[in-house]
């Protein structure tokens, strides 16, 4: 009976070490420690039939062997699903450079981003954003901008008319400079984007359509020095802290003094390039002392109140932000130009 | 306008070369646009010796000295040169403008075996002239090896200084910069003859309003002839070209001054008789430019007693025009009203270098200086006697403009303080008269008669922050009053919705919101549909089970927009094809944009077109813009402008992961949910309808429940669909795109903050439901009675299966739901979910007709 025990011990630990799966540990453990046939299990069974004698002896053994062949059996097992581990996780390698699955991320246009990006510069600034409306009387567009009929500056801006000298499409963001001083008392902070129109011909610089930003800002306390103040902080957010800004003497009819806005170009960092036709500085736009007939207009008092106001192309901001030689690509919406923003 | 640089140095000395004279102009408030250098390589010279070139009928071999160093050989072909003559010559490297307007440099040659080390040029290639005269012969006493090279700075004067269209306006401008003295031109009038000009001339001024100061003088036994050099060349470079000494006098005056003049031939004008006065109804004048012109009441003349001579300030007449027999002039120094000349000039559709002065205001106290310098100078260059005295009529003189002042009002604008004394000093640089009160810094200031554009105190504070320099005017961090922080507004609502779009994959177009009709119509399947569907948005649309297309449905569709047009936006009308609502522009750049949108469709449509044209073939694009009502029964007189959403959708998912697999209606429906969630809507609904621009089965009216309302009422607040083949056709695209136009004022009208719903503790019961129902119950009906039947336990009902065809009965269909219920307070059990369940199929039977499938 112990010879059996030994010469089953044997074999079983030589038949496990060739077994290369867990499928084949599995049919081991049935050939040999199985609750029904397995050939320990017959065994054991049969030590019933074993005299009382031995029976302790050959029990004891037959213990051992069989938890002998388990842990062997648990080792061995072990070692297999490493194995079998390792060659499922070779057998699960990826393309890593195949392209992603499509998550379907949009794009905003380019003249929105910059007109959100500029707007959030002035909201921390403490302005209002306020939008006004396109279609405009003669009476908000000029007349109240100290822009009488006859006035040679209407020249300046060739006017879409829906009623001639009446009713046209706005020339420019400023009737909101009116439209928000008749609404409210001062103090007035405030920026207004939108779409401006000119009739006039369009060609890689020019549109008949495009986006200006009005901003405006009257108190008891307001000089043109809190002017570039605002204007210096804003470019420096948006072209970078090395960026200056310079004042040029300028004329519109509704600010007095008027200053034209030029940054340093941030293509060529100043020392001259295409885009800024070798002056290092490009132009932003227009701004100046809201002028005193305005604040009149309005019935503000221009020896208690005064307040500045500006105006920024943002076709012009965008086309040098990004790089952009031509600004009917704004308007041309093609998806390669859309899905570079 | 254009200032030679030498020219400019005979009324200022400075030291500054044309790059840093244009850099002070600027950082002055002078907008340079450009610098050009002119006549670089171009010297005076002598042809010391001439011979023909053998073989050629018309070459010349020349010796030519520029007076110093060795003599330069040049080949010429001009037949009018001779030896001794004194040219202007062209070395290698100088260049020119041909007719074409290319560039042509000179080189060293050989022609016909002869060396060529130059090119004498003739007054054309200068751009002195217009006719091929030959080589430019320069007076015998020009000095050898003068440079002609000079440089041109392009001023951008803006309209208000009317006083800066002149070199010595300029200059002054100048003086003022460089603390330098302006020399006015001398003015010697060498008068002639006993008969005083009272005896051989008279003006009668009738129009004295149009005509604040005339002047005119008689200049005798002139000689016609050529502009001197110097003059022609000041002019070309000026951009005028030289005609005649006398005409190229008057231009250069008015160059110079920046006082127009007319110079008629004396002996043409009758009676020598010169009166101003409006035109009378049907008049006409043959001008100098060869055209008959119609006048009218409101244009002024000169005219002598028998006609018109001239469009005043305009254009003169060819009747009295001076011509190479004109011997004696009759002189005219004028100002007129601006806002006249301005209106003739427009009507006419002249504008010439006098009336786009006389346009900005020409100071009436020039007059008088411009006439006497042009006759000095018709004396000087052509001869001319000047005839003594000068006639005038000057009505009314404008009084001196004078401002009170005090150097405070610059601190109150510019933020800098300034002195009294630099204030005045600025001031009178700028030759204002300032009379200063020493106790407290005031002062009268006296406006010189030029400044038309200086009227109060802020207007003497630019100029004073000009002389003194704008970069005195530095930053410093806004302080002062800051407004209230502002509310939720438009502006930020559009972030979010553009922000969500962006994240439902869709790309932002900006297109321009001037259109055409005909565009806009093309939007409709045939002409008997109205155009009100056009603003899907706003107003209702018929459901679709009323039958198809007819004259009564469009009645009723009209009915129905009234009625919710009068109830939930009065500011929308009915309205029908020809008579959209829209904005229409009286002088459009082109017939293509003739009007302002109703709708962002069809520029969405030929953005899609455009776009499948460049290859794009899978596009998710959106817009958000403005739509342009016109409201013309309203007591508003702008227009209604309302804020729209626009989606266009076509082509198919790309992804290697899965197959491809084409965009649907189902795709756009997504979208449109997406942006609802983000406002966090739960009462929007998808109704079956037909509208012309989509597919007649494939279209759905967007509806939200008003929950403001008492009893439930839904509001249009948009309309979605595949577009119609015929139309998509008509726009160029043959694959099948998805519309969708949403008013986002009405939509946002319905944002809600989030509800919080209490979590139950407790597990939920799942149990799917095949539902077998007509095919015409819309999926959302059943769902929305299961959803109810289930009442407060309902979670969810999700359909997972829609499916036709074997053991489903013709004209049927099984929807498949999953239904999650759940109890805030306990377990639900098997038998609870029995019972919903048959209480379900009861609801479906009673409500819709439908079978609950075992
Ligand atoms: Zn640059």
């Amino acid at each position: 009976m112990l010879d059996l025990l030994r010469i089953l011990q044997e074999s079983a630990l030589k038949a496990l070490l060739s077994a290369e799966t867990s499928a084949e540990i599995a049919q081991w453990q049935n050939l040999y420690l199985g609750r029904q046939d397995g050939e320990l299990t017959k065994i054991l069974r049969g030590l019933k039939d074993v005299p009382a004698a031995d029976r302790k002896t050959i029990g004891q053994r037959a213990n051992e062997v069989k938890n002998e062949l388990e842990e062997q059996a648990e080792l061995r097992k072990k070692a297999i699903a490493e194995q079998e581990l390792v060659s499922a996780l070779v057998a699960e390698r990826l393309d890593v450079t195949l392209p992603a699955r499509t998550l379907n991320s949009g794009y905003m246009h380019p003249i929105s981003q910059t007109i959100y990006e500029i707007c959030g510069i002035f909201q921390k600034l403490g302005f209002h954003v306020i939008e006004g409306p396109e279609v405009e009387t003669d009476y908000y567009n000029f007349q109240a901008l100290n822009i009488p009929q006859d006035h040679p500056a209407r020249d300046m801006q060739d006017t879409f008319w829906v009623e001639p000298g009446q009713i046209l499409l706005r020339t420019q963001t400023s009737p909101n400079q009116i439209r928000i001083m008749e609404q409210t008392k001062p103090p007035v902070r405030a920026v207004v984007p939108g779409k401006v129109y000119r009739n006039e011909a369009t060609d890689a610089t020019h549109e008949a359509m495009f986006h200006q930003i009005e901003g405006l800002a009257i108190d008891s306390s307001t000089t043109m020095r809190d002017l570039r103040g605002a204007l210096e902080a804003f470019a420096r957010e948006l072209f970078g802290p090395q960026t200056k800004t310079r004042f040029r003497p300028s004329y519109f009819p509704f600010t007095e003094p008027s200053a034209e806005v030029d940054v340093t170009c941030n293509v060529c960092g100043g020392s001259g390039c295409r885009v800024c036709k070798f002056s290092g500085w490009v132009e932003i736009g227009g701004s100046g002392m809201v002028h005193p007939q305005v604040l009149r207009n309005v019935q503000y008092d221009p020896a208690v109140y005064r307040g500045y106001a500006f105006g920024i192309g943002v076709e012009r901001i965008a086309m040098m932000r990004y790089g952009i030689n031509e600004i009917r690509l704004f308007s041309q919406n093609d998806l390669r130009f859309l899905r570079q923003f | 306008m254009k200032v030679p640089y030498h020219w400019l140095k005979e009324y200022v000395s400075f030291d500054a070369s044309p790059e840093e004279l244009a850099e002070k102009l600027t950082m002055a408030g002078l907008e340079v646009e450009s610098v050009e250098h002119v006549w670089n390589n171009i010297i005076t010279a002598r042809i010391n010796h001439l011979e023909p070139v053998k073989g050629s009928s018309h070459l010349n071999a020349t010796k030519i000295f520029t007076g110093e160093g060795r003599e330069l050989s040049v080949v010429c072909g001009a037949p009018n040169i001779k030896e001794g003559d004194i040219v202007p010559l062209a070395l290698p490297g100088a260049q020119f403008f041909n007719d074409a307007g290319e560039t042509l440099t000179i080189q060293a040659t050989k022609k016909m075996g002869v060396v060529s080390e130059g090119m004498l040029c003739s007054p054309r290639e200068l751009g002195l002239s217009s006719d091929h005269e030959g080589i430019y012969i320069l007076p015998n006493d020009t000095p050898l090896g003068v440079s002609l090279a000079d440089a041109v700075i392009h001023l951008d004067i803006k309209a208000h200084r009317g006083d800066l269209f002149s070199m010595v306006g300029i200059a002054r401008e100048m003086a003022a910069l460089f603390g330098a003295k302006l020399k006015q031109p001398e003015i010697k009038l060498p008068e002639k003859g006993k008969n005083s000009i009272k005896k051989m001339a008279s003006i009668t001024v009738k129009a004295e309003d149009d005509c604040p100061r005339f002047t005119a003088r008689v200049i005798r036994n002139i000689k016609m002839g050529k502009a001197p050099l110097w003059m022609a060349q000041r002019l070309a470079l000026a951009g005028m070209r030289s005609i005649n000494v006398i005409v190229d006098i008057t231009n250069y005056v008015m160059l110079e001054l920046g006082q127009p003049l007319h110079a008629f031939d004396y002996d043409k004008v009758a009676n020598h008789h010169l009166i101003i006065r409006r035109a009378e109804p049907g008049e006409t004048l043959g001008t100098l430019d060869g055209a008959m012109r119609e006048l009218t009441p409101d244009m002024v003349l000169v005219c002598d007693e028998s006609g018109p001579l001239s469009v005043a300030g305009v254009m003169g007449g060819a009747s009295s025009e001076i011509s190479s027999d004109t011997t004696q002039i009759l002189l005219e120094a004028a100002s007129w009203n601006p806002v006249n000349i301005r209106k003739t000039s427009a009507k006419l559709g002249l504008r010439s270098e006098a009336s786009s002065r006389y346009e900005k205001g020409v100071d009436p106290e020039l007059a008088l200086q411009g006439l006497n310098r042009a006759a000095q100078l018709m004396a000087e260059l052509a001869g001319g006697e000047i005839v003594p005295g000068y006639l005038e009529s000057y009505a009314h003189p404008s009084p001196n403009v004078t401002i009170p002042f005090h150097a405070s009002a610059c601190e109150w604008l510019l933020g800098y303080s300034v002195t009294p004394e630099e204030a005045a000093g600025a001031l009178r640089s700028l030759e204002f008269a300032v009379e200063q009160n020493s106790d407290d810094g005031s002062m009268l200031v006296t406006v010189p008669s030029w400044r038309g554009d200086i009227l109060e105190s802020a207007d003497l504070v630019e100029e004073i922050a000009r002389e003194l320099g704008y970069d005195r005017i530095t930053g410093k961090y806004p302080t002062g009053d800051a407004p209230e922080p502002q509310a939720a507004n438009w502006f930020d609502i559009q972030y979010q919705f553009r922000r969500r779009l962006q994240q439902c994959g869709c790309a932002e177009i900006v297109t321009y919101p001037l259109t055409n009709q005909r565009s806009t119509l093309q939007l409709l399947t045939d002409e008997s549909d109205t155009a009100q569907l056009l603003i899907g948005a706003v107003d209702e649309l018929a459901p679709a089970e009323k039958g198809k297309k007819n004259n009564g449905k469009n009645k009723q569709k009209q009915q129905s927009a009234q009625s919710v047009s009068e109830t939930y936006d009065q500011a929308i009308p009915p309205l029908s094809a020809d008579e959209l609502p829209a904005v229409r522009l009286v002088n459009a750049i082109s017939a293509k944009m003739d009007m302002l949108r109703i709708t962002l469709m069809n520029a969405m449509l030929e953005t899609i077109s455009a776009n499948l044209r460049y290859g794009n073939a899978s596009l998710r694009l959106f817009e958000i813009g403005r739509r342009y009502i016109a409201l013309p029964n309203s007591e508003r007189q702008l227009p209604d402008e309302r804020r729209t959403l626009c989606v266009g959708l076509t082509g198919y998912t790309e992804s290697w992961t899965e197959p491809r697999r084409e965009y649907d209606f189902f795709d756009m429906k997504a979208i449109i949910e997406n942006i609802a969630g983000g406002l966090h809507m739960t009462n929007l609904r998808f109704t079956q309808t037909q509208s012309p621009i989509f597919h007649p089965g494939r279209c759905a009216l967007l509806e939200v429940e008003d929950s403001h309302a008492k009893e439930s009422r839904f509001h249009t607040i948009g309309v979605m669909g595949e577009v119609h083949p015929i139309i998509a056709e008509r726009f160029g695209i043959s694959q099948r795109t998805y519309l969708c136009e949403i008013d986002l004022a009405r939509l946002y009208l319905h944002n809600t903050p989030p509800r919080f719903q209490p979590i139950s503790r407790y597990p939920a019961l799942t149990r799917d439901i095949a539902v077998v129902a007509d095919i015409s119950v819309p999926a959302q009906t059943i769902a929305d009675v299961i959803k109810a039947s289930g009442g407060e336990l309902t979670r969810s009902v999700t359909l997972f299966d829609v499916y036709m065809g074997d053991q489903i009965p013709e004209g049927k269909r099984s929807l498949a739901f999953t239904v999650e219920y759940q109890a805030q307070d306990r377990n639900l059990s098997d038998a609870d979910g029995d019972f919903l369940r048959e209480q379900t199929a009861n609801e479906l039977k009673k409500q819709v007709h439908a079978v609950v499938r075992e």
